[in-house]
C-alpha cells in the first residue's frame, strides 16, 4: 500500500532547506510516529482505560469520556492497529489517524507564555499536571494538548489545519525566537 | 453572558470552546400528541430573566453535550452536567 500522506509530511513545504539550529524555545514537528484513535464500546470504558495505562509503549491521550489518542514513536501505522486491537480484544473500536494527523513538540522555558496566546486552559502545573492532556482550543484550531514535561508540551492538529497551526504557534512564539524543525 | 464553564470531563473552559443548542428542560411531546403541543416544541420558547436549563455542546473539547444551568440576569454558573447523566437523573 503506498504510504503517501504519511510519507509526506503536512509541514514539508513550511520547513523546506536547511534547518536552523534549535533556538531555546523550540517547536519540533513529529516524523512517521504511529496515532490511533481508540473508542471504548458502551460499558467498557473503564476496562479500556486500565488496559491502555497498563501498557508502557506508547503514549496515551484522553480526549473524550471512553475515547483516546494513542501515540507511538516505535511502532508504524499497521503495527500499532495490531497491537492495539490485540490489546483491547473487542473492547474498543481502533482507528488509525496517522496520515489524519501532526504531532507538535514545544519546548522551552517560555512555552506557556507561548500557549497561553491561543490556548484558554489554566497551565500551571497544579492545573495541568505532567502527563495530562485533554482536546482544547489553540486559537481557531481543536487540538489535543499534552503536557510531557514541565515545559514542554504536545500539541495534535488535524493534517489539514496543520499548516495554518504552524504559522499561528510561530506567529505566537516570535517574541521569544521560537524555532522549528522536523523531530530528529 | 458566563465566560467559563467548568465541563465535568475537560475542567474550566472559555465559553469560546463551546456551541449553545437551546433550552434543555423541553420533553419531546408523544408522536401521538396533537399538533398544537409540538408547535409549543419545536418553535415557542420563552425568554427567561433569570435561571435557565440549556445544552451546551463542548465542540473544541470532548465534544458532549452537556445541561448548564446559568443565570441570564447574574451571569452565575450553578451546574454543569453531562447531557446522558442528566436524562438519566431525569428519567428521559
Ligand atoms: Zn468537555
Amino acid at each position: 500500500m503506498i504510504r503517501d500522506y504519511y510519507n509526506r509530511n503536512a509541514l514539508d513545504e513550511k520547513l523546506r532547506g536547511a534547518p536552523r539550529p534549535p533556538g531555546v524555545n523550540h517547536l519540533a514537528i513529529g516524523h512517521r510516529q504511529a496515532v490511533a484513535m481508540v473508542l471504548a464500546v458502551a460499558g467498557e470504558e473503564d476496562s479500556v482505560e486500565s488496559l491502555l495505562s497498563s501498557a508502557t509503549d506508547f503514549a496515551v491521550r484522553f480526549s473524550a469520556p471512553g475515547e483516546w489518542l494513542v501515540v507511538s514513536e516505535n511502532d508504524t501505522p499497521e503495527g500499532l492497529q495490531r497491537r492495539l486491537n490485540a490489546l483491547c480484544s473487542g473492547r474498543a473500536h481502533i482507528v488509525d489517524q496517522s496520515e489524519a494527523r501532526v504531532l507538535f513538540r514545544l519546548s522551552g522555558p517560555a512555552t506557556r507564555r507561548i500557549l497561553a496566546k491561543g490556548i484558554g486552559l489554566d497551565l500551571h502545573p497544579t492545573a495541568l499536571a505532567t502527563g495530562a492532556s485533554a482536546n482544547a482550543l489553540c486559537g481557531h484550531i481543536s487540538v489535543n494538548l499534552a503536557r510531557t514535561g514541565e515545559d514542554t508540551f504536545e500539541l495534535i492538529a488535524p493534517r489539514s489545519l496543520a499548516q495554518s497551526l504552524f504559522d499561528d504557534l510561530m506567529t505566537m512564539g516570535r517574541e521569544y525566537d521560537l524555532t522549528a524543525a522536523f523531530a530528529a | 453572558m458566563a465566560s467559563l464553564i467548568t465541563c465535568p470531563h475537560c475542567g474550566v473552559r472559555p465559553k469560546e470552546e463551546f456551541a449553545i443548542r437551546g433550552d434543555a428542560s423541553l420533553v419531546r411531546p408523544a408522536p401521538t400528541a396533537s399538533d398544537e403541543a409540538w408547535h409549543d416544541y419545536v418553535y415557542v420558547r420563552t425568554n427567561p430573566r433569570g435561571r435557565t436549563l440549556e445544552h451546551w455542546q463542548h465542540v473544541a473539547g470532548c465534544r458532549r453535550f452537556l445541561v448548564v444551568e446559568r443565570d441570564t440576569f447574574t451571569h452565575d454558573v450553578h451546574s454543569v452536567t453531562d447531557g446522558a447523566a442528566f436524562a438519566r437523573e431525569n428519567g428521559r
